[in-house]
């Protein structure tokens, strides 16, 4: 470890930006639980969350949405990462996505009332994933659904970002940022530089 | 009451000004340093050891600054330390980045690190392909100052014995990860250069400084000092003295000269009270960075220097190079395809690169001249940029994502744009800074030199990539665009003819004495390799000559 100094600036960090994080999109959902610093861990009382751009039908959906593309499948999901505030915040302080994001989710409604005849929110899931799937599979694609699959790429990539700049999205990859090691890491498999027989840790 | 009169003023607390401020502070010389931005409090100001949910967008900053954004180093960890108060202008035609640290320590408080010697290949170039002129001033002169400045900042690399890059005083190196031994195989088969860099981070303590954590957030500030910057490794020294005084918000406006045109002090705009203030010294040092030491050395106009001072030659401004970046190639490597997570980012992408191996045995193989080399990068980063890239939604998207996160790499280039006499900055008459100062404007376009260079590049690492038993998933587009790089040189060229370079070869103006150029915009070209620590070379000397000078009397001393 890098020494005393760090470990103690840290613990200040935290108690300095706690409250602040209180206040930032994704917040509200869960507690603001910091592995640093052990049972220090601060959290943050749940609150409701007021969308600022979105309808609150509109924010149903995006929620709904960001749960199917990052569902919780054995791992915390996009919904407990609070991607949906993520997105909401995002897109209101940003005109430039505004269009897409408004227009795409009209799209989606219309689309579903054509193909089931009800709004994208009141299908089923499974009626919702048959719905998406030509939008974001390759090769489920169908000529006609171009402003759709524009409408979910945008879609996915939000909550892609809202998802993986989380804690728990950090979790999800095991992701290496700010730890600290008392020297340079060093590749574990050096018998085998060209790394042809790794054993694949993960199916 | 008598005004008074400094040793020497210095603009600029960078690489340039800073070794410049300590050297000539030990040295008894009372020194006036301007700075044009604040003083950065660590603490405060570096926002590193901060997750992305600590901050309010996430790190990726406000989207509505996205259109004054000036690069990539200029986000929201650090957006409080880069100047977007002064503005510049470009020519029809060309595209320019211009990101600028005004704080105290100027880019030096979050630059990439890699510190390559440049050698005679460099320095002798024009001697070796017949294009443009040799520098005036050979590895053996040079190479006692990279000693020095090895021993004082630390660089951690290998002794290499290539031809294209002169070996140096080591720290233990960066050990190499599982991408770098996969990537390293690769160009085995392939036939090019795969090292460790010689990168300015410690590895172990030195010189009074702490060993590097580790944590893989050099550019946004370090907090410990743990690799080189002007604000923890030369500022202090020259403050323990007392012969500095470090005048801050301190927008440098023009040199002031006497009747017979030498340089009598500086006269600058406090950025607080936005007047005018003048400071007087008998040497004035000028390093505001390539771009901001011309646009100051053009605006000091007077009836001995209508043009600019020491700009009898007309070559203040021009002859600006800068390097190509871009990614060459980008892809993944199987093999690593659901391993656990490694850190992978503890030095960004310089643990290991391809140095110069091209035009070496002779100057004319390939069909380009001179050469480039190739930052290979990637691994378990901050964040999954492949992800965009993958197919579907769902349970199988999220788990492709957590296999793909150790694979991706990509290798970026850095290759010197060549000397032309259409690359240049000068003044926009019709456009001024809040303060009344006109601002730079920008001439410059890549030539067909570096664009092959480009391309030769896509090919060779795409090469390396698909032998080293990778998915090639990129290997095309367009380079950055220019400016990007911050590694802009020229614009103040030192040679021993006074009709055809700004400075001497040790970088006093040959127009006028006492004022002294100390920053990249002496440097003849950008070569293959980094700025920073030849800046830092090239300043001690400089600094020594300036104190040789008061010496012997020519500056008189206080």
């Amino acid at each position: 470890m890098a020494g005393q100094g760090i470990q103690r600036r840290e613990v200040l960090r935290i108690l300095g930006t706690a409250a602040a994080a209180a206040q930032f999109p994704g917040f509200s959902k869960w507690g603001f639980a910091c592995g640093h610093v052990g049972n220090a861990a601060l959290q943050v009382k749940p609150a409701t969350y007021h969308p600022q751009f979105f309808t609150a039908a509109e924010y149903a959906t995006v929620e709904r949405l960001a749960d199917i593309i990052i569902p919780n499948d054995g791992t915390l999901g996009a919904k407990e990462a609070g991607v949906a505030e993520f997105i909401d915040f995002m897109v209101a302080s940003d005109p430039e996505p505004q269009y897409g994001f408004r227009t795409g989710l009209t799209w989606l409604n219309a689309h579903a009332e054509q193909k089931d005849g009800k709004r994208f929110a009141e299908l089923t899931p499974e009626q919702q994933t048959s719905l998406l799937e030509p939008l974001g599979f390759k090769d489920k694609a169908r000529p006609g659904e171009e402003d759709g699959r524009r409408f979910f790429s945008l879609m996915r990539e939000y909550t892609v970002t809202g998802f993986y700049t989380s804690e728990i999205g950090f979790k999800e990859l095991d992701n290496p940022a700010l730890k600290f090691y008392a020297e340079s890491p060093e590749c574990p498999h050096k018998g085998d530089p060209e790394h042809a027989h790794v054993t694949p840790a993960h199916s | 009451m008598a005004k008074q009169i400094y040793d020497v003023i210095v603009i600029g607390t960078g690489a340039g000004g800073g070794m410049a401020i300590k050297t000539l502070c030990e040295a008894g010389l009372k020194v006036c340093a301007l700075n044009a931005g604040r003083r950065l409090d660590p603490e405060k100001d570096f926002r590193y050891h901060r997750m992305p949910w600590d901050m309010k967008f996430r790190g990726l900053d406000d989207p509505k600054r996205r259109g004054e954004s000036f690069g990539y180093m200029d986000n929201e960890y650090t957006k409080a330390a880069w100047d977007h108060e002064i503005p510049f202008t470009v020519a029809p035609g060309t595209k320019w980045m211009w990101p600028r640290c005004n704080a105290v320590g100027g880019k030096t408080n979050f630059w990439g690190r890699s510190s390559a010697r440049f050698g005679d290949i460099d320095l002798r170039a024009a001697s070796i392909d017949g294009y443009d002129v040799d520098w005036p001033v050979t590895y053996d002169e040079i190479s006692p100052f990279y000693t020095r400045v090895e021993k004082m900042i630390g660089v951690a690399s290998t002794v290499q014995n290539r031809a294209s890059n002169p070996d140096g005083s080591y720290l233990p190196p960066f050990k190499f990860r599982c991408l770098d031994f996969i990537l390293e195989a690769g160009c085995n088969k392939v036939g090019v250069p795969y090292l460790p860099d010689r990168c300015a981070q410690l590895t172990q303590a030195h010189e009074g400084h702490p060993a590097c954590h580790f944590c893989g957030e050099c550019t946004t500030g370090c907090d410990v000092g743990a690799f080189f910057s002007t604000p923890y490794f030369l500022l202090p020294k020259a403050e323990a003295t007392k012969n500095l005084e470090l005048r801050t918000n301190a927008l440098a406006k023009n040199v002031l000269v006497d009747e017979n045109g030498r340089a009598t002090g500086v006269a600058y705009i406090d950025r607080a009270t936005k007047q005018e203030v003048e400071v007087y010294a008998r040497a004035v040092v000028v390093a505001a960075s390539c771009i901001e030491s011309a646009r100051i050395m053009l605006n000091s106009k007077s009836r001995h220097w209508p043009n600019g001072v020491a700009n009898s030659s007309g070559q203040v401004g021009r002859n600006l190079c800068d390097h190509l970046y871009g990614e060459s190639a980008r892809g993944y490597l199987p093999q690593l395809l659901g391993q656990p997570s490694f850190p992978d980012h503890v030095a960004d992408s310089t643990i290991a690169w391809m140095p110069r191996w091209q035009n070496l045995r002779d100057p004319h193989e390939e069909n380009f001249i001179r050469g480039y080399s190739v930052y290979p990068d990637g691994g378990c980063t901050d964040f999954p940029w492949f992800a965009n890239d993958l197919d579907g939604f769902g349970s199988s998207f999220k788990r492709e994502i957590k296999r793909r996160y150790p694979t991706p790499v990509s290798f970026g280039i850095q290759a010197p744009s060549l000397r032309s006499d259409t690359n240049f900055v000068d003044l926009d008459s019709e456009v001024r800074d809040p303060y009344g100062i006109p601002v730079a404007r920008m001439h410059f376009e890549w030539d067909e030199n570096v664009l092959k260079m480009w391309e030769h590049s896509k090919q060779v690492c795409a090469e390396v990539l698909r032998a080293a038993g990778g998915v090639v998933e990129s290997s095309g587009g367009d380079p950055e665009i220019p400016g990007w790089s911050l590694h802009e040189t020229g614009t103040c060229r030192m040679g021993n003819d006074p009709k055809k370079f700004v400075t001497n070869r040790f970088g006093q103006t040959h127009d006028v004495p006492n004022l002294y150029v100390s920053d990249a915009s002496v440097f003849l070209n950008c070569t293959d390799k980094t700025t920073t620590i030849s800046i830092l070379a090239f300043s001690l000397r400089t600094s020594e000559r300036l104190i040789e000078n008061f010496r012997q009397g020519e500056h008189k001393a206080a």
